[in-house]
């Protein structure tokens, strides 16, 4: 099957250039984070000044604060929300599996940008037209348009992993006579644990990068930190954005890395998990 | 009845939450958004007004200045798509067919992690590679291939770049399923019936792949579409795609219904231009199926199924 043809040879060699490629930009972020200068762009001699720089600017703290905070209580309310409709599809189907799988379809393939536009004046309407004072609070917002996409991620991995397992587990313990909430509490859920732990570390590294939606949600005083990179690209780009930046994607390949190890040791496909999500 | 009735009451209680959820923060705004369409902008203060219903806003973002830009954002996506799927189908090919088994899982790893890494970020790190400062400006203005090293960022090129650059892994995690899923005995069994390697790849790889080419494709093509990071960062004044635009009319220009009905056009156009894609790429597979069965029909065995299995085992 190998023979070392020339094919192989300049498919190989190809396969290498994408590599290159996809992973050029990532390299040059983490080089260019221990850059002297002033500017990002302009390379002005090696310095750790860009590290100690976030611990003295307030506000790269306080939008990577935000980002953080956002970011745990958004994993938690898609993980809780997207568990129980998981399950529900896996175990319960039924008319309503159709429509509501067609639900999560256009959560996940509309544009983030539509989303943004779309709670924007709605939350707008919320908080000033019917006085629905929380939807004014910027935690709130971004909170809310993080969970979206989350949601339906958390969704499709517990439904996978429901579908994979044999329900002859709850069907015994419906034999014992448990009740059905009982079951679910004791039988179902510990079933769904790793898939749970899954959904919710990608929902939270989702909620960290995610930068359109809370854009346009954005309410000053509560600006994420991909928003406040997002407007240092008008003003000018600092070394320490590329300093963040390298220590948050550390953080997110070692989120990534526990959730493939979860994944692996709960038996599921962590590939075909990701490319779900 | 009472037993069945509360077994089947949990599995509609366990889907609400998310539903409503869903409906009031997705399904909700979005429909007021479609509302806002029909409106006006009421004056220099007000956002929006549907006093006065109208399909003027549609006639608005289709009048010339606005719809360059559409045609613009249609062109640079269905470029980039293509791009995407040329750059992507050797590399999958090769990950899902002629690397040893267990390196692959590596390697799809390898795929995804720019993909879960800031999508933001690694834009911002094609402008510290393409500013004028870098060393690729310097380096392609010494050998002549730009003119001055400002031509490099800020430019249509520069986002078309940056798409490719950001949706390559949502092309190339399809294929790589689609070309694992491949049974290698049916490439086998047309080289045994005499096909060499490019005829055997056209003719029976790359169709048997045809869902994840399609897969990829949507994947890819509809958040370009949208996109409005890479735009922003890499594009400048010239770069502009309708995200930008949308984003202005909300942000800037405060003008919601103008904004609205720009969406519901980008989004009415990326699903025409889906359903097409789709059906061209089914028509071109069945055009190609039609011949190769001509083909086959013209060698003596009638099923080429079963002499591959035999030629496995042996």
């Amino acid at each position: 099957m190998s023979r070392p043809s020339g094919t192989n040879l300049a498919l190989g060699v190809w396969t290498t250039l994408v590599f290159v490629f996809l992973f050029a930009p990532i390299i040059v972020i983490a080089v260019y984070s221990f850059n002297g200068g002033r500017l990002l762009t302009a390379w002005d001699g090696f310095s750790l000044h860009p590290f100690t720089a976030i611990v003295e600017r307030p506000t790269v703290r306080h939008t990577v604060a935000v980002s953080l905070q956002t970011a745990v209580v958004a994993a938690i309310l898609a993980s809780a929300l997207g568990t129980l409709a998981g399950m529900a599809m896996a175990r319960f189907p039924g008319r309503w599996t159709g429509p509501f799988t067609l639900l999560l379809l256009l959560v996940s393939v509309t544009p983030e940008i539509v989303d943004g536009i779309a709670l924007l004046p709605w939350f707008v309407t919320l908080g000033q037209d019917w006085s629905l004072v929380p939807f004014n609070n910027g935690y709130v917002r971004l909170i809310i348009g993080h969970s979206l996409f989350a949601t339906a991620v958390v969704t499709y991995i517990v439904r996978a992993r429901l579908v994979g397992l044999d329900a002859s587990l709850e069907e015994a313990s419906a034999d014992l006579y448990a009740r059905p909430i009982p079951t679910f509490f004791k039988v179902t859920l510990p079933l769904v644990g790793p898939a749970v732990l899954a959904g919710g570390l990608l929902a939270f590294t989702l909620s960290l990068d995610n930068t359109v939606i809370s854009s346009f949600i954005n309410v000053s005083g509560t600006t994420s930190w991909p928003v406040y990179v997002l407007s240092s690209v008008r003003s000018g780009l600092k070394p320490e954005i590329a300093a963040v930046s390298t220590i948050l994607l550390v953080f997110t390949l070692l989120v990534l890395g526990l959730v493939a190890r979860v994944l692996k040791r709960s038996g599921s496909s962590v590939t075909d998990t990701m490319a779900v999500a | 009845m009472r037993d069945r009735a509360a077994r089947r009451l949990p599995g509609f209680v366990l889907a609400v939450p998310a539903w409503l959820w869903l409906t009031v923060f997705f399904v909700v705004p979005f429909l007021q958004v479609a509302w806002f369409s029909f409106g006006e902008k009421p004056g220099m203060f007000g956002t929006h007004s549907n006093a006065v219903m109208s399909l003027d806003r549609y006639a608005e973002a289709f009048s010339p200045t606005f719809f360059t830009i559409f045609r613009a954002t249609l062109w640079m996506s269905v470029l980039g798509t293509v791009a995407c799927l040329l750059v992507a189908l050797p590399a999958a090919y090769f990950m899902a067919l002629k690397v040893p088994a267990h390196r692959r899982g590596l390697l799809v790893a390898l795929v995804m992690v720019p993909y879960w890494t800031s999508f933001l970020i690694r834009t911002i790190g094609w402008k510290v590679i393409l500013s004028s400062e870098g060393a690729l400006a310097g380096f392609m203005t010494d050998v002549g291939l730009v003119g001055d090293p400002h031509d490099l960022l800020n430019t249509r090129g520069a986002v078309l770049l940056g798409l490719i650059y950001n949706y390559l892994p949502l092309m190339i995690l399809p294929l790589y399923v689609a070309f694992d899923r491949v049974d290698n005995a049916l490439g086998e069994a047309s080289k045994d019936l005499g096909a060499g390697r490019v005829r055997t790849f056209f003719q029976v790889t790359l169709p048997l792949a045809r869902p994840g080419i399609i897969a990829g494709v949507v994947l890819v093509f509809i958040p370009m579409m949208g996109d409005y990071v890479t735009p922003a960062v890499l594009g400048g004044a010239k770069g502009t795609m309708v995200g930008s635009l949308i984003a202005s009319q909300f942000l800037t220009a405060q003008n919601w219904a103008l904004g609205s009905a720009m969406a519901v056009v980008l989004i009415l156009l990326t699903m025409v231009v889906v359903v097409l894609a789709i059906a061209l790429l089914w028509g071109v597979g069945w055009l190609v199926h039609r011949r190769t069965e001509l083909v086959v029909g013209t060698v003596p065995p009638p099923d080429p199924r079963l002499p591959t299995k035999e030629v496995v085992t042996a």
